[in-house]
């Protein structure tokens, strides 16, 4: 506890307050545009529906079907707006925080993080003070990840606040209907994702500690850790990895919705749009794939720094 | 008496690069122990090695009476090896507070934390940022870092860089009165004036061996030579004609020559034709003795300049 104190106490670095900043600016953001957005969605014209002339193609069930397409597609769009307020109700907010940080936002925002707070003992040459004090390597390491990962948690606090001021603020300037969810079911919402993106975190701050002890520097930390991201991204959209890649595992234990279904007025993550939807696991092998590859990353990182000569 | 620091057979290969080549080196408890080598010749990845920092290639070292790495070993060691390095955002004092924190509970940790910084002399500007201090200070609050903890052996690699010289002279006050409290230092320094001065015995070592190990004043003395004082259009020649000796020039008019009797060289000059004037006996001191054991070009050339 007193090494993962120190560890904490590093952790006040100017580098941690600008990600966390930045991180609940980027919420912000995106919640002025996802109000915007539904604000405009909501004033499309639902009374009409098209003709099976206007929609150019001949009477029959091919024109049935595009007709029902056209009224989801109104439906959805009326619905937005309730929806968004839905979202940026300051309880449940917490949802919309915990989904962006457990996706690439949170994923680069640790990138950052593991290189100034991981990576940085070895580019500040400071590993040598800290190991001639504590012996024990794998202590380090653990108090790494965890003060790691509770600059993750960290980020969702700071988007989630972030959320809860402006929400209320977005609804009355886009003239967004009142959300009628209970504060029980909002908080309820909230809580199950926050709690489902810690393990993501997780993960996300194993692979940034293995990353900084593989590469002993800010910017090799920095970089390998986003490359793995983006490397994870990337094999979840080729054909038959679906079930093996770990960025699927994500997006089932987080419970995204499957590729563009993702994409909405205000989305609540930045990872499933990246993924073709397919064969995709169940939400226990999303849990056990993601416990998986945290326990491998650090077992790996141990045994690496274990034999590691410090040398700067 | 125990012995605190133990090398046997200690070797390092860096990528076809021999840091260490089998080196035996014994440090007895409550010495001021000078390591001494040229750049390159392994003083830093010893120290390195007996902290738990580097993983030597084969050999064993011992550290407190514990074969390193131990942990244990570390509880009662204080370092600082080559420029020390903090967190420049957090001020001297935090950066002791963490550096306390990191490793093993003492029960007065601020009060250690106090008397380190008084001993380094930094307690004017403890509450500062570090990165507004200049290197002195930073090689001094390092100072205050090993001294934290109040060990049983203290290494230092190079502890003066940086230093005014007040504070040399302070912290070859501060060592003596350490190794009085039974504190073993182990310290390497190319400043061979104040190894000199404050150390009891030294080792000397050359391409990551052990070279000679002794007391001060042993290894100065052992090494006699002849200053000779001759005509300087002779001097060439006196050159080639004791170039057995490694003579070597000093100054326009005289030359050196180590560990000879008088009267063979002068024998031998005689019969080149070259008469000296005047034919000294000289005692090196330890930068002398250093340049001899090591036998570094660089060395020699920058001691020239000198």
């Amino acid at each position: 506890m007193r090494l993962l104190s120190a560890e904490l106490i590093k952790l006040g670095h100017p580098l941690t307050w600008g990600v966390a900043a930045a991180a609940a600016v980027f919420c912000v953001l995106l919640a002025v545009g996802g109000a915007h957005n539904a604000a405009l969605a909501g004033g499309t014209p639902a009374g009409h529906l098209p003709s099976c002339a206007e929609l150019a193609i001949p009477a029959g069930p091919r024109c049935t079907r595009a007709q029902a397409r056209e009224r989801a597609r109104v439906a959805q769009a009326s619905a937005q707006p309730a929806q968004v307020a839905a979202q940026l109700n300051p309880l449940a907010a917490g949802a919309e925080a915990a989904g962006l940080m457990a996706s690439l936002p949170g994923a680069l925002a640790l990138a950052l993080l593991a290189g100034a707070h991981v990576g940085g003992e070895w580019s500040g040459r400071t590993m040598k003070n800290l190991l001639t004090q504590q012996g024990h390597r794998w202590r380090v390491l653990a108090a790494k990840l965890v003060s790691l990962w509770l600059a993750g948690v960290g980020l969702i606090a700071a988007c989630w606040l972030a959320l809860a001021a402006a929400g209320p603020v977005l609804v009355h300037i886009d003239h967004l209907p009142a959300a009628h969810e209970s504060a029980a079911r909002a908080l309820g919402l909230a809580g199950s994702q926050a709690a489902r993106a810690l393990l993501v975190l997780a993960v996300f701050a194993a692979i940034g500690l293995l990353a900084a002890v593989a590469t002993r520097g800010t910017i090799g930390a920095t970089a390998a850790t986003a490359v793995a991201i983006v490397a994870m991204l990337i094999a979840a959209s080729l054909p038959g990895t679906g079930r093996w890649a770990p960025a699927t595992w994500v997006q089932e234990w987080m419970g995204f919705p499957a590729g563009q279904a993702s994409i909405t007025s205000l989305p609540n993550n930045f990872w499933s749009r990246f993924i073709s939807a397919g064969a995709a696991p169940g939400q226990l092998a999303g849990l056990l794939g993601l416990a998986g590859l945290l326990a491998a990353c650090w077992a790996a990182a141990v045994v690496l720094f274990r034999r590691q000569d410090i040398s700067g | 008496m125990a012995a605190v620091i133990e090398c046997r057979g200690l070797t390092k290969r860096y990528r076809g690069t021999t840091a260490l080549a089998g080196l035996d080196l014994t440090v007895e408890a409550g010495q001021v122990f000078g390591f001494l080598g040229a750049n390159g010749a392994g003083k830093t990845t010893t120290m390195r090695i007996l902290l738990g920092l580097v993983v030597p290639s084969s050999g064993r070292a011992w550290l407190n009476g514990k074969q390193v790495p131990d942990p244990a070993a570390l509880a009662r060691a204080g370092a600082m090896i080559e420029e020390p390095a903090f967190y420049p955002w957090l001020t001297g004092r935090r950066n002791l507070d963490l550096l306390a924190l990191s490793g093993a509970r003492r029960p007065a940790r601020d009060r250690e934390i106090s008397a380190a910084l008084d001993r380094a002399g930094l307690t004017g500007v403890a509450g500062r940022r570090v990165k507004g201090y200049s290197q002195g200070m930073r090689q001094r609050l390092g100072l205050a870092a090993a001294l934290m903890r109040r060990p049983a052996v203290l290494l230092l690699d190079e502890p003066a860089n940086g230093m005014d010289p007040a504070g040399i002279r302070e912290f070859r006050t501060l060592l003596r009165s350490l190794a009085g409290d039974g504190t073993t230092v182990f310290l390497s320094s190319h400043l061979l004036a104040e190894v000199g001065q404050v150390c009891d015995q030294v080792a000397v070592i050359h391409a990551g061996r052990l070279v000679e190990q002794g007391p001060v004043s042993q290894l100065a003395t052992a090494r006699p030579r002849l200053r000779l004082v001759i005509d300087p259009a002779d001097q060439p020649s006196a050159l080639a004609l004791l170039h057995r000796w490694r003579a070597r020039a000093d100054g326009p008019d005289a030359v050196l020559v180590e560990a000879a009797a008088g009267r063979e060289v002068n024998e031998v000059l005689g019969r080149g034709g070259v008469w000296a004037s005047q034919i000294l006996p000289e005692r090196a001191g330890l930068e002398e003795a250093f340049l001899q054991l090591t036998g570094t070009r660089e060395a020699s050339d920058a001691t020239a300049q000198r």
